[in-house]
């Protein structure tokens, strides 16, 4: 039986920060992502549930910062009917911004024809798009007529879980048709969300959307995946070493039941697949790998143990 | 009248047009016209895909000429040499791009930011075209910044759009519809209603 591993945020200086980094591998944890920026560094972890004190002891050491982080591995589509240059900046940018600062990887995604009431539309392409993610936060603007009549439709055809910020704060989720639950005080802005009403708003999306990530994965414990989601990545960054070369800030991208791998598909996918494992399986034996719907990425779903027969 | 002394927006939520009226505040700020701006009226019907706004304009500018902003002197009667000495650098930039496009690069020497030196062939002529070279008109940036305002405070859906400008009585009215006559008139009435409260 694997360890649990807990989602954890470090912030810190980068000085003696590669200390904290081998004490994690020591352990047996995960680092999912590192940002540095100058003279500071951010590391996204998964540390062993029983191991999260040493970590933290040497952190307060270094004199950095552990904070749970809730949506680590996680990717999230924050969706806007329109990402119009000469609306920004949107509150769907804040959002985004938060739903990363409770660990998750996001990727904004503006509808091309999804502005309007009657003529809102949303693409087959953009809906396979989304539904790549683990889930999706839509932001549908001010108006409680437009929110509960006329933007639902953009839900239909995405199967993930959804959930709708929108302005007024008295709309019911049932209201909302196709949503799994909606979020009020988050409308439509035309300045950075900062002042204490619009911040605990965010706080309070945050909050649901965590609840809504630990629910989904109570139910993949039940039926847990087969090998996991950072367990490949590891084996990513030593059997493919081209993928150092990568600018993107997260190469590889964690999801709850997958990841999303940035390199091309054509040239890579066939190492993707045949990705080996210490117990002597592929990585296709495992998981769907397929050209993602972003850029020419290569995404991994993997399979259920259910499905596989065993698990690594 | 005094700078945005009505500033009202409407919708048929109450709540919703006060979430509104921040957003037409936040794109008045950004576009600076806080100032040229008197009273204004927004009317927001979401359940009809309309969005309504007539502005009073306070006072209009003057268009600025050359003459306006410096002076135009014959220097050199030889070698035929005009200078343009400026004492508001505000207009700078506009005057130096119409007289590159007349002139050329070349011929506009700039020894030091406030002189401008170039060479005519006809001397009396070109001092009294110069003189009364229009540099900018505020009237007309200010017509281009209220249309941009317009179109940032409208839904984003709402493609449809009507304006008018006559003298300082900004109309306008958006929808994703087509436009209906009496959507218009309603627009012009809550412009005249403005004007009234004078």
């Amino acid at each position: 039986m694997a360890a649990v591993l807990e989602p954890y945020i470090y912030e810190g200086g980068i000085h003696q920060h590669t200390l904290i980094t081998e004490l994690l591998e020591d352990l047996g944890g995960y680092l999912i992502q590192k940002v540095p920026a100058a003279t500071e560094v951010t590391l996204v972890m998964l540390i062993p549930r029983d191991d999260v004190h040493l970590i933290e002891e040497l952190g307060k050491k270094l004199l950095g910062k552990l904070e749970r982080a809730p949506l680590t591995g996680t990717e999230i589509a924050v969706v806007s009917p329109t990402l119009a240059s000469h609306h920004l900046p949107h509150s769907a940018c804040d959002v985004a911004e938060f739903m990363r600062r409770g660990g998750g990887n996001t990727n904004m995604i503006g509808l091309a024809r999804g502005m309007g009431r009657r003529v809102s539309l949303s693409d087959n392409y953009e809906r396979k798009l989304i539904n790549e993610h683990d889930l999706a936060v839509f932001s549908f603007g001010t108006f409680a007529d437009c929110i509960k009549n006329k933007k639902p439709k953009l839900l239909e055809g995405v199967t993930v879980p959804k959930i709708v910020a929108g302005g007024p704060h008295d709309i019911k989720t049932e209201e909302v048709v196709g949503a799994d639950l909606y979020v009020g005080g988050i409308g439509r802005v035309a300045h950075r969300l900062r002042k204490p009403g619009e911040l605990s708003s965010l706080d309070n999306l945050l909050e649901k959307v965590v609840e809504v990530v630990e629910k989904m994965r109570e139910d993949l414990a039940k039926d847990p995946l087969a090998v996991l989601p950072p367990r490949v990545m590891k084996e990513i960054h030593e059997q493919i070493p081209e993928i150092f070369d990568v600018f993107s800030p997260a190469p590889v991208t964690l999801q709850l039941d997958g990841l999303r791998v940035k390199l091309p598909y054509d040239e890579f996918h066939e190492r993707v697949e045949n990705l080996e494992f210490d117990e002597g399986v592929r990585l296709s034996d495992m998981a769907t790998i397929t050209k993602s719907r972003m850029k020419n990425y290569i995404l991994v779903k993997i399979k259920r143990e259910s499905e596989v027969g065993f698990s690594t | 009248m005094e700078p945005l002394e009505t500033f009202i927006v409407e919708s048929t939520v109450p709540e919703e047009g006060d979430a509104y009226k921040s957003i037409v505040a936040d794109v008045i700020t950004e576009l600076m016209l806080g100032g040229a701006i008197g009273r204004i009226k927004v009317r927001v019907r979401p359940e009809e895909s309309l969005f309504l706004m007539a502005i009073i304009l306070r006072g209009s500018q003057p268009k600025v000429k050359v003459s306006d902003m410096g002076s135009v002197d014959v220097t050199n009667h030889l070698t035929k040499e005009v200078t343009i000495s400026i004492e508001q650098e505000k207009y700078l930039p506009e005057l130096l791009e119409q007289l590159w496009a007349k002139y050329g690069r070349a011929g506009i020497r700039q020894p030091e930011r406030k002189t401008l030196i170039l060479t005519v062939e006809e001397l009396d002529e070109e001092v009294e075209f110069l003189r009364n070279l229009v540099v900018a008109d505020p009237q007309k940036t200010l017509q281009s910044r209220l249309v941009e305002m317009a179109i940032r405070a409208t839904p984003e859906g709402f493609r449809v759009r009507y304006h008018s400008m006559d003298k300082h009585v900004f109309v306008f009215a958006a929808t994703e519809d087509i436009l209906k006559k009496e959507w218009i008139q309603e627009a012009q009435d809550i412009a005249t209603e403005l004007q009234e409260d004078e």
